[in-house]
């Protein structure tokens, strides 16, 4: 409440309005995040107005904090892990080597995860909090990025981490100012996982290793063998991409 | 020693060419004759860049059917239009069918490994390495390297070896006796410190021998990370198998954290400073990871190394959940600075802009190049000295004494079980720096 209390001044003093949120706290832990209401609206997919319905989706790419408690088994007791009595499938495998790549880790995005892996995040979220989290379309994502503005950042860095100002890492999440809904870091930092209508996923807004033009609400990439092309191991990882550190996502929460 | 470790690849020695491969082997096959004796022919009519993609088939084996065993022999595969997958072979059957079947379904008839090239038990590498082979994988957990490699020398074969090469003191002495074989019988082997085939390692350390940074004062080597993988123990299995199955965490097998893993980081500061450490103190522990489900290594070491020139090396590497992560190296010069990968600071401040091809593969690359007629290339002193450099500040925490080189490669101690096969073996104890001595 005092976080939102405090967003809402800082708000109060721009043009826009101070967006509708949630604190999301994850049981039995210090972990928590913010979530903020996107209003109905139209969207764009390939060239034509799609309907969005209201929704809540991530202010800020889902941070270590938050997804350390699941790809690495802290929220279950340690003598379950050791005995493996738990359901290996559905967390990810111990990477070999550091997941954050050495870029920080607390209040940074995660990162370097399979569209499966953060799939499956949200379903253990969904499971931990009683509510309905999942990946953002391709076309919400956009949607929310632009927060109903049409062009571009006047200056990406104002806004954004990416190559010329990110300095070959991620940031912090929630350092650059937030569009017009409340949201940071949609373009830059990490690229984010969204679905496609045909369930495939693609990461959208670009990274910090993008440069200008390959940063922005219609940037897309799609995963590609070369993502793990230093997995050393066969079968590859299905749950880390060993050269995606460009690669994060948020979430979004059905009413 | 240092000469071997002073770039066995930047010197353009030419010892693969015919008139040596004329002298290699008095047992070459005439198969080999006249594969030999086409690739000269070729080399003379052709550029060498042609020469090097020559379409003989060769065959390679694998040991060791885990998943960096079966990577390693789909990147030797990439590596070469060439290269066919011949045999494999490991200690457990459920692992060399699955990875006969992985290889099938990844590089189709590239893989030729057929059920009875599919050999399985303590003796799998035996059989690989006389199934037909020019080329083997070894890719078992370290523990039984040294014999594997021995076997291979022997044998006349090509070798990939991963790292590390040994656990103990007599692993050591018998992959360095069978290194230098391989030397005069001109045999070609790289290392799985993939780090030397990647070019921005290799060209950052080719700046700092050009003197980038000066002269090199202080190196820093980081494996920090989280818990790895561990499979829990199943009613069915045997002490052997269960400790196999888990070799990360039994020292005769992994040789603990700091040579399984850490390893790569510490064979880049010897890299830059081109000599291996000649003693060590170290302060390390078994702090978190203490379940029994974890064998009986340790989650922590902080190494001091110290080259014979002065220059001292400060290695970490941890394994525990929830700790900060950290990958990397720090070389420190009288220039300027360098993370050996790709970025100079300092006077000759400089960043790697040129391609970045998978490592993995490059390694492969290499190999086989220098057996088609290209650089000839021996890693196995190099690799084998740093092992020796990470058991030794393995030794150096397990008894917190100071530990120099001469007491690893004199160390009498095998740490493997009296008997190799399946059945109860002990869980060493956990080592007690202070009360623990090398020996």
């Amino acid at each position: 409440m005092i976080a939102t209390f405090i967003i809402s001044a800082v708000y109060a003093s721009g043009a826009v309005n101070a967006p509708e949120t949630f604190e999301q706290k994850i049981p039995n832990s210090l972990a928590k995040f913010e979530m903020a209401r996107i209003p109905a609206g139209e969207g764009k997919q390939d060239g034509k107005s799609v309907p969005v319905k209201s929704l809540w989706i991530g202010r800020t790419e889902v941070t270590w904090d938050v997804y350390d408690i699941w790809a690495f088994r802290r929220d279950l007791d340690q003598d379950t892990v050791n005995r493996g009595h738990f359901d290996a499938n559905a967390r990810p495998s111990r990477p070999y080597g550091a997941a954050d790549r050495g870029f920080g880790h607390a209040g940074y995005p995660a990162l370097g995860m399979t569209a499966r892996s953060a799939d499956l995040f949200c379903k253990w979220l969904s499971e931990k909090t009683s509510k309905k989290y999942r990946l953002p379309t391709v076309v919400e994502w956009e949607y929310a990025a632009r927060a109903g503005t049409a062009a571009p950042p006047a200056k990406l860095g104002d806004v954004a981490w990416y190559w010329d100002n990110a300095d070959d890492k991620t940031w912090p999440v929630g350092k650059k100012p937030a569009n017009a809904w409340g949201l940071f870091d949609t373009l830059g930092n990490t690229a984010e996982w969204a679905k496609l209508p045909d369930g495939n996923a693609v990461v959208c807004g670009g990274s910090f290793i993008d440069k200008a033009p390959e940063v922005g609400f219609g940037a897309r990439k799609t995963p590609a063998p070369a993502w793990q092309q230093r997995d050393p191991q066969r079968p590859k990882s299905r749950w880390w991409l060993s050269d995606g550190p460009f690669v994060g996502f948020r979430v979004v929460c059905d009413d | 020693m240092d000469l071997l470790l002073v770039f066995a690849w930047f010197a353009t020695t030419d010892r693969a060419m015919l008139t040596n491969a004329m002298e290699r082997d008095n047992a070459m096959t005439r198969r080999d004759f006249l594969r030999t004796t086409t690739m000269a022919a070729a080399a003379m009519a052709m550029p060498t860049g042609l020469f090097a993609q020559g379409k003989d088939q060769l065959k390679v084996g694998l040991i060791g059917c885990g998943g960096r065993g079966t990577g390693a022999a789909n990147d030797s595969a990439s590596a070469d239009p060439g290269v066919v997958i011949w045999a494999v072979g490991d200690v457990f059957p459920d692992r060399a069918e699955g990875c006969r079947k992985s290889l099938q379904d990844s590089l189709k008839d590239r893989c030729q490994v057929t059920a009875e090239r599919t050999f399985t038990g303590f003796d799998a590498y035996k059989k690989v390495l006389a199934s037909g082979v020019d080329v083997v994988i070894l890719a078992a957990p370290p523990g039984f390297r040294p014999a594997h490699f021995e076997a291979a020398v022997e044998a006349g074969k090509h070798i990939f070896t991963e790292k590390p090469v040994a656990t103990d003191g007599p692993g050591l002495r018998k992959f360095l006796a069978a290194a230098r074989k391989s030397e005069e019988k001109k045999l070609h082997v790289v290392a799985g410190t993939q780090r030397r085939h990647d070019p921005a390692y290799r060209e950052t350390i080719a700046r700092l021998r050009d003197g980038a940074i000066g002269d090199v004062t202080a190196c820093y080597a980081y494996w920090n990370q989280g818990a790895l993988w561990m499979n829990p123990r199943q009613p069915n299995w045997t002490d052997m198998e269960w400790q196999l199955r888990n070799w990360l965490y039994f020292t005769w097998l992994s040789g603990d954290i700091i040579v399984e893993q850490h390893i790569h980081n510490i064979d880049v500061c010897n890299w830059a400073v081109g000599a291996h450490p000649t003693k060590a103190i170290s302060l390390a522990g078994r702090q978190v990871r203490t379940d029994a489900a974890y064998g009986h290594v340790f989650d922590h070491f902080a190494t001091e190394y110290e080259y014979e020139n002065g220059v001292r090396m400060i290695s970490m590497c941890r394994q525990i959940d929830g700790t900060a992560s950290r990958v990397s190296e720090h070389i420190v010069g009288t220039k300027g600075t360098t993370n050996a990968n790709g970025s100079i600071r300092g006077t000759n401040a400089w960043r790697y802009e040129g391609a970045r091809p998978n490592p993995y593969q490059e390694e492969h690359v290499h190999l086989i190049q220098a057996i088609r007629g290209g650089k000839a290339i021996n890693e196995a002193v190099q690799v084998c000295e740093t092992t020796a450099t990470a058991i030794m500040g393995r030794m150096a925490g397990y008894t917190g004494q100071e530990v120099t080189w001469d007491m690893v490669m004199n160390s009498e101690t095998s740490l493997a079980p009296a008997s190799m096969q399946m059945g109860p073996i002990a869980v060493p104890k956990v080592a007690v720096p202070g009360t623990d001595r090398v020996s």
